[in-house]
């Protein structure tokens, strides 16, 4: 409990540093920010002009699309606002040997760099998001209910590790190879997959997003959930075992990283 | 106080052959090949001591300092502080080190340089009241008064040590690994940052291993040296001893009106010099002759040369330190 | 001609010894790109299972599939990356470097990047190309492989790649006045990869539109080789786009010597 209020408290910590370091090159933030909305509009687009074409897609229809795809920016959002920062482990910091410094300071090594920055470009991402769901809502004719609605919110947090769990075990590659940011990078283009229904891709493809690279479950099975109200044992459950898995393995492999790390110079 | 025995450090490195074809083939068939960076090092230092660790590049000093600072893991041996290992409780053995790598820095680049120490006191847990006194402490030592508010970008390389130096000391720690800490310093800089090492070893009783190459830092802050190279010891102890051992190089100073002086005099035929133990300079009139004392003792020298020429002025020096350890770095790369 | 020349075999070697000293993550690189290629390929198929044309403005669906790899494959051997590198020299203030050095900047950076790609050509072109070729086959029973189309597309490649090598440099002279270059360049990315056709066909888009992208260089980049390989265009309309490629490339590369000349003036007045 000591440690968890510690955290947070560290957190706060560096939030603000990171806030008081952007007033001095807002504009630079604002670019971000455009950039990140730019991209989810030019794929916006794509969709749109799809379905221009076609009445539904296999018996999706364009709004429940586009509340998948809007679903899956929410937690890829809060992943990029809070832990960008370990893309950084694997393309420099390790490689320059400045990881050093973590190791000599008293406080974990993988929390310290994942508190450190704070992306705000992410707001991009997360502005798209929630602004496609809330346009998409009314049309996609969702029943609620309690149940749903605070499991809708749970699940938001464990997706959000999912992304987080297999960010840190590839970074943490990085010990070893020096340099990891393009393995990052492609787990990272598997994530596009989670922007569309499962149903679309063949079984390999399917089964590899489910079980292997499980970024189905931060996008496509909790909003099939909350579109359909099917089977949230599967659709929310094994979005949290997972999450857990995979950040339980994230750990273990940065843990081990750290005592493989080489440094840099003599 | 710090322990250390028989520590090794072994890395693995790509081989590559050159060329074009040698990429190639790499992209295949990656090699890789064994690097003993530190054999075999044992060491201890008391609490309270400056220790001044040195060894030509590439000696597998970097490397020794980063085991201690519990960001390497040995291969095999042994480092510990106060019986602690960094491997088995990281987090409270960092808790009681300050590590300064002169050419890094540990400070938050684009904040104002008062920002670096209120994360820093956040991280080692430094209560409120004993951070005002301590904040009060180093900015006597260290002035930083000027700078504090201003961003750490904009700090000249001499301000940021001095800040460097202060934030590894912001928890008291009770051994400070210093590396480099006046690399590209000017004159007046380097002055000022060994004072401040002093003064806070002789207040604090803090323990201070010390690397560099300006063996002026040696010479005035470490009562004690180990030497390495190649991975290992090749002396440990003090300045006067390591002066006794291999400080038997004199250097005789004179002024003389004989023309051909050097020839006339030709030590190292009448002596049977070996070339190592002598060098000659000469300069218009003035002479200086440096030689191993335990080869041809001072006297005979004297006797000899004033025999030889007339001389108007003739003094004999002790060699420095800087002399005797290009000598041993010399003798250790050969 | 050889001897000025000569004096840049050491950039296009420095270029090869990059990539293969990080091949493992060149190789990882280029399967998240081939990851990319395959989710457009899922959706693209799912759309024509769920559209009751076989034929959408013109692509049947094996067709789609040929032009989902070879954007990828064009993408990939048009792409440069003098955006960042400029960019990075402009914002420590090395770039004042280049200015006293007796050779071309800009020569010895795309020699530079040639050899980058040296690995990149030879690993990807066989492959791709004969993947593709199998789908047409596959489709059709017939081999569909023609040797003059092919050989277009390599020069329609080759004047895209200038044409992208001189607009990034010139895209990258915009540190000047954004420091942040990583935003900037998002957005160019997303832009130039909508206009460019990486997205999706141009030939999708509104008619008034398409016509507008065409004649923009970005069209120019990756829509115009594609195009030309699976034989979309014939004749005078070939001619007529690589003709405008021509024009773009001449016209990016005027304007990069213009940025230069007039920044070179302006590190003068600044003092570097």
């Amino acid at each position: 409990m000591k440690l968890l209020r510690r955290m947070f408290r560290m957190h706060r910590i560096f939030v603000v540093q990171e806030l008081k370091r952007m007033t001095e090159y807002k504009s630079d933030f604002i670019i971000g920010i455009i950039g990140f909305l730019l991209a989810q509009l030019t794929n916006l687009l794509f969709i749109w002009i799809i379905f221009s074409q076609i009445p539904s897609l296999l018996g999706w229809s364009i709004s429940q699309i586009v509340f998948i795809y809007g679903f899956s920016l929410i937690p890829k959002g809060i992943d990029h606002l809070l832990f960008d920062n370990l893309w950084s482990i694997g393309y420099f910091i390790v490689r320059k040997g400045d990881f050093d410094k973590y190791l000599t300071r008293p406080i974990n090594t993988l929390f310290h760099i994942m508190v450190e920055k704070f992306q705000l470009d992410a707001l991009g991402e997360l502005i798209m998001g929630v602004a496609l769901i809330c346009v998409t809502l009314p049309i996609v004719g969702i029943e609620w209910s309690i149940a749903k609605i605070l499991l809708a919110l749970a699940v938001i947090p464990f997706a959000t590790l999912i992304y987080v769990g297999i960010k840190t075990a590839t970074a943490a590659i990085a010990f070893w190879t020096k340099r990891s940011g393009n393995i990052i990078y492609m787990f990272y283009m598997v994530n596009d997959f989670a922007k569309y229904p499962a149903t679309i891709y063949n079984n390999f493809v399917k089964n590899i997003i489910t079980y292997i690279i499980p970024f189905a479950f931060t996008a496509f099975y909790p909003a099939k959930y909350i579109l359909t109200g099917e089977n949230p044992l599967f659709n929310i459950g094994m979005t949290v075992i997972m999450s857990v898995i995979l950040m339980f393995i994230g750990v273990v492999i940065w843990n081990k990283g750290i005592n493989a790390y080489e440094s840099a110079g003599s | 106080m710090i322990y250390v025995e028989n520590l090794r450090k072994e890395f693995k490195k790509t081989v590559k052959e050159p060329g074009l074809k040698g990429s190639i083939k790499s992209l295949f068939y990656p090699k890789s090949e064994k690097v003993v960076a530190v054999k075999d090092i044992s060491f201890e230092v008391p609490e309270g001591e400056v220790l001044g660790f040195i060894g030509p590049n590439g000696a597998g000093k970097s490397t020794v300092i980063k085991m201690l600072t519990g960001i390497l893991t040995p291969t095999s041996g042994v480092c510990t502080i106060n019986g602690r290992n960094p491997r088995e409780n990281r987090k409270s053995y960092v808790k009681e080190i300050g590590v300064v790598f002169g050419q890094r820095t540990q400070l938050w680049w684009d904040l104002p340089l008062r920002e670096t120490y209120g994360v820093l006191k956040e991280i080692y847990e430094v209560p409120e009241d004993k951070y005002k006194k301590r904040m009060a402490f180093l900015n006597e030592v260290l002035d930083l008064e000027s700078f504090i508010t201003s961003p750490v970008r904009t700090l000249s390389l001499g301000q940021r040590m001095r800040a460097d130096i202060a934030a590894s000391l912001i928890h008291s720690p009770k051994v400070l690994f210093l590396d480099e800490p006046t690399i590209g310093l000017d004159v007046v800089v380097k002055d000022n940052i060994r004072n401040a090492i002093e003064y806070i070893n002789k207040e604090e009783k803090t323990t201070v291993v010390l690397t560099t190459h300006d063996l002026a830092d040696i010479e005035l802050l470490a009562k004690r040296i180990v030497m390495i190279d190649k991975g290992s010891n090749v002396f440990d102890g003090s300045i006067s001893e390591l002066k006794n051992r291999y400080g038997q190089i004199r250097e005789l100073h004179f002024d003389t009106d004989t023309k051909n002086a050097e020839k006339i005099l030709s030590y190292g035929q009448h002596f049977n010099f070996e070339p190592e133990d002598l060098s000659v300079e000469c300069e218009g009139s003035q002479m200086k002759v440096r030689f191993n004392s335990s080869v041809v003792p001072v006297s005979e020298m004297l006797s000899y040369t004033l025999g030889k020429i007339s001389v108007n002025d003739i003094s004999v020096k002790d060699a420095d330190i800087e002399e005797i350890i290009r000598r041993l770095y010399k003798q250790g790369v050969e | 001609m050889r001897k000025k020349l000569r004096i840049y075999v050491p950039f296009i070697n420095a270029g090869m010894q990059e990539t293969t000293t990080y091949r493992v993550n060149w190789l990882f690189y280029m399967f998240g790109n081939v990851l990319g290629c395959f989710i457009s390929y899922f959706i693209w198929n799912a759309v024509y299972n769920s559209s009751e044309n076989s034929t959408m403005n013109g692509f049947t669906m094996p067709q789609m599939i040929v032009y989902i790899f070879l954007m990828f494959l064009t993408s990939t051997l048009v792409s440069s990356g003098g955006t960042y590198d400029i960019g990075e020299e402009i914002r420590d203030g090395s770039i004042a470097m280049r200015l006293i050095k007796p050779i071309s900047y800009n020569a010895t950076f795309l020699f530079q990047e040639l050899g980058n790609k040296a690995m990149t050509i030879c690993i990807l072109i066989v492959p791709m190309v004969v993947g593709v070729e199998i789908v047409r086959f596959n489709f059709t029973g017939a081999v569909q492989f023609n040797i003059l189309y092919f050989l277009l597309y390599l020069v329609s490649c080759v004047l895209a790649y200038l044409i992208n090598f001189f607009f990034n440099i010139c895209f990258g002279f915009i540190a000047f006045v954004i420091k942040y270059l990583w935003g900037a360049n998002l957005m160019k990315n997303c832009i130039v990869g909508f206009l460019s056709g990486q997205t999706i066909p141009l030939a999708f888009m509104p008619e008034v539109l398409e016509k507008v992208f065409l004649i923009l260089p970005f069209a120019s980049l990756n829509y115009t080789p594609v195009m030309i390989y699976i034989g979309m265009y014939n004749g005078t309309t070939l001619l007529y786009f690589l003709g405008l490629q021509v024009f773009w490339a001449l016209f990016f590369w005027g304007l990069s010597k213009l940025l230069w000349s007039v920044s070179v003036k302006y590190l003068a007045v600044q003092g570097g």
